[in-house]
């Protein structure tokens, strides 16, 4: 019955693959895909770039794997990792196996499952694309995320294994009003969860509609099938061994081609840098495309600016905010805190996390190597043609690099660094949808209504059900937000985490008054100031912006015709495009009714964190609950010594 | 649910409960606190005093550059540290307690 099922889906997903060779390719999506958080604020008016300062060489403007090869790529990956969930559907049959796989993942499995969770296309492909755009600051933008694991491992890793069972409801739970706090913590995780897999949906549906002229209907539903299928079938087994599957082809990829541009570079790093800065194609960038110098500062040394701060990231305020976000919302992240609960002790999950953070900051020093690279052996001006974003730049460096575009080599690696990419996307997806599935079903369904009387089949066969519906919402929202701004809800996702979940649960560990009213003022506020900071933020899409900015093209192009100039076609499409814009635009307000942003900051974390630990602390102060207090002891001494500890075989 | 149950305020209150706690908390804390502050001085200095991110130390290679090498190398350097510790100190004081009170 299962195997049917499964070859079923193998199937429809075959079929999605295939079938867009026969539709047209959709035309127009040359734009950034904004694969994620690293992509999020390439501001926009890049677009509008320095026109015709230098002629540029006629560039490549699209990245061409070879179908054949990349489809064969993808299709491996789908085969293997339903060949798993084969196998660990069969032993899923408790609560237990379905959330935390039997807690029978050892430390070094759930290492490298949350290194994979954690390590998105955003950064594999954003933050590389980034530095070879921006130079120094994008290898600081990656700093963020690799320290993000300290926190977990110093204070919130081993005492949410020992006080915890399954999800952030029951370490939250623990001494408050059992129902009250689970249903807002699983309305937070879901908010959460969905945000992020959005935010992914989106970044996977475009970026599989660039590569391989997939529609993007067609690769959202590929897709969320799969991940569906993962979840649904397989739970946590199957999603920790997709996890590191994925993990071990991103770390291999990403090894092998940061080896190839040091060997390309004489492994001598200050060569390879004195290279980068006497690059003419990366001085003209800076100068023109970054720093919109039409005529050279006399003097002015542009390639050795190039490893100067100051390029990408403009105001500390923001770097500050996004730096706290990053240290303290991936702590407050759903889906990583249930990885705890797959492991049998503390010191198990003690390990994970450090090899979590050398997998995840071995990843992160290694991207800046590629980064730099394709800056070096590609071009800046070759990689914002072909993106403006430069979330191509791994791929074509990989194209390069493995023997140049139509070579078997380049077509190759291309191939596998674009598999690499699609594995990513099926990973953290399913990671999302069962973290949300596993607070609605465990927190909300067993635990609220049933009062967490339900037998271990009705909680395997309701976690599977929610996770049907879970990953049905993800697909149908993913689809209406195709033209939407999704950089948004990454940053909503993280700052939620940290402004929210973060205070709750560092409280609930370490303060002995915390109670019932706290974990819901905090959870409350610290996620309504994130949401309302982010909304008013720039991050937004704000239309009367847009027509600023078209009229600003208008106005130079327009002059320019007056004075009897012959604009050129291209020239003359922006012409229209900008008066399109300009049309559709003009007097229009953001989702909030703003012509403008009125918080300035695009993350909100320097605000909301305070906010929500003030928030769960006044919350706290005014309502006292004698019991809260008095079970503190036996949480304290739990999570402390491990004494009691649930382990997630026992029923 | 665990089939043995605890007396939880009588080990809160056992001396070496207590002095594992302590030191916890005082160790994990300060290492939090120390590399929170060397993690935020990367944004401070690179906004607030740049020139000093430009002060070329190898070739062309700035303070900067390496100065955000450090943060990964001090992120390791955190691991590492806090895995020692946990391995002998805690864990060590944690079977210690484990095996008087169980």
């Amino acid at each position: 019955m299962l195997t049917k099922i499964i070859s079923a889906l193998l199937f429809v997903l075959a079929l999605a693959t295939v079938a867009p060779a026969a539709e047209p390719a959709d035309s127009s999506p040359k734009s950034a895909p904004a694969v994620g958080a690293a992509a999020q604020s390439i501001p926009a008016g890049m677009d509008v770039k320095a026109a015709g300062a230098v002629a540029p060489p006629p560039l490549q403007t699209k990245v061409k794997p070879n179908r054949t090869i990349t489809i064969s790529m993808f299709m491996a990956i789908v085969g293997v990792t339903l060949g798993v969930v084969i196998w660990a559907a069969r032993r899923t049959t408790t609560a237990a196996d379905f959330y935390a796989a039997g807690g029978g993942i050892t430390g070094l499995q759930n290492g490298w499952a949350i290194a994979g969770d954690y390590m998105s296309a955003a950064s594999f492909l954003g933050m590389s694309g980034l530095i070879s755009l921006y130079g120094i600051d994008g290898f600081m933008y990656a700093v963020g995320p690799a320290f993000s694991f300290i926190v977990i491992l110093l204070v919130i890793a081993e005492p949410c294994r020992n006080a915890g069972k399954y999800t952030l409801g029951d370490i939250l739970s623990f001494r408050t009003s059992p129902k009250t706090v689970r249903a807002v913590a699983a309305l937070s995780t879901v908010t959460v969860s969905l945000f992020y897999l959005i935010a992914q949906m989106v970044g996977a549906g475009k970026l599989m509609q660039v590569l391989l002229d997939i529609p993007y209907r067609v690769s959202v539903i590929g897709v969320g099938v799969l991940m569906v299928g993962y979840v649904a079938f397989g739970g946590m087994k199957a999603t920790t061994w997709v996890q590191i599957i994925k993990a071990g082809l991103l770390m291999s990829g990403t090894v092998f081609l940061a080896l190839l541009v040091m060997l390309k570079a004489n492994m001598n790093p200050v060569a390879f840098f004195t290279d980068i800065v006497n690059n003419p194609q990366i001085q003209d960038h800076v100068r023109l495309t970054v720093l919109k110098d039409a005529v050279a500062r006399p003097g002015f040394d542009y390639g050795q600016r190039f490893l100067e701060p100051g390029l990408f990231l403009k105001s500390p305020l923001d770097q500050i905010s996004l730096g706290i976000a990053w240290a303290l919302g991936a702590a407050g992240l759903p889906h990583i805190l249930m990885r705890f609960f797959t492991v049998p002790s503390a010191k198990e999950a003690r390990k994970s996390i450090v090899i979590a953070l050398f997998i995840n900051g071995s990843f992160f020093f290694l991207i800046n190597i590629i980064g730099f690279g394709a800056a070096l052996y590609l071009s800046p001006q070759l990689i914002s043609s072909v993106d403006k974003g430069g979330n191509m730049a791994t791929l074509l460096l990989a194209q390069k690099l493995g023997g140049g575009a139509g070579s078997f080599g380049g077509d190759l690696f291309l191939a596998f660094i674009c598999a690499v990419a699609f594995a990513t996307i099926l990973a953290v997806v399913s990671g999302l949808v069962l973290a949300a599935s596993a607070a609605i079903a465990h927190d909300v369904y067993v635990n609220i209504f049933m009062d967490g009387k339900a037998d271990q089949k009705t909680q395997v066969k309701v976690a599977r059900v929610t996770s049907l519906f879970v990953g049905t919402a993800a697909i149908v929202m993913g689809l209406m937000a195709e033209k939407e701004n999704v950089v948004a809800l990454v940053a909503l996702a993280f700052a939620v985490a940290a402004s929210g979940n973060f205070p709750c649960i560092l409280l609930s560990l370490f303060w002995r008054r915390f109670n019932t009213a706290g974990v819901v003022s905090g959870l409350a506020v610290g996620t309504i100031t994130a949401l309302a900071l982010v909304m008013i933020s720039p991050v937004m899409t704000y239309p009367q912006k847009i027509a600023d900015d078209a009229k600003k093209v208008m106005t130079t192009l327009e002059k320019k015709q007056a004075e009897g100039g012959v604009l050129a076609e291209k020239e003359l499409k922006s012409l229209e495009k900008a008066r399109g814009d300009f049309q559709k635009n003009d007097g229009g307000t953001s989702m909030t009714g703003l012509k403008a942003p009125i918080f300035t900051l695009k993350n909100p974390g320097i605000v909301s964190v305070p906010v929500g630990f003030l928030a769960a602390i006044f919350g706290t102060l005014l309502f006292r609950d004698k019991r809260a207090e008095e079970l503190f002891d036996e949480i304290e001494v739990r999570q402390i010594t491990g004494l009691g500890i649930s382990k997630a075989s026992d029923h | 649910m665990a089939a043995k149950s605890y007396d939880w305020a009588k080990i809160a209150r056992n001396p070496k409960y207590l002095e594992l706690r302590r030191k916890k908390r005082r160790f994990l804390f300060s290492l939090w606190f120390c590399s929170s502050v060397y993690y935020f001085l990367l944004p401070v200095l690179s906004g607030y005093f740049p020139d000093l991110f430009k002060i070329k130390m190898i070739g062309v290679i700035n303070f900067g550059y390496l100065f955000i090498l450090s943060q990964y190398v001090m992120t390791f350097c955190v691991a590492i540290i806090s895995t020692r510790m946990a391995n002998t100190e805690f864990d060590r004081l944690t079977d210690e307690l484990v095996n008087e009170v169980g």
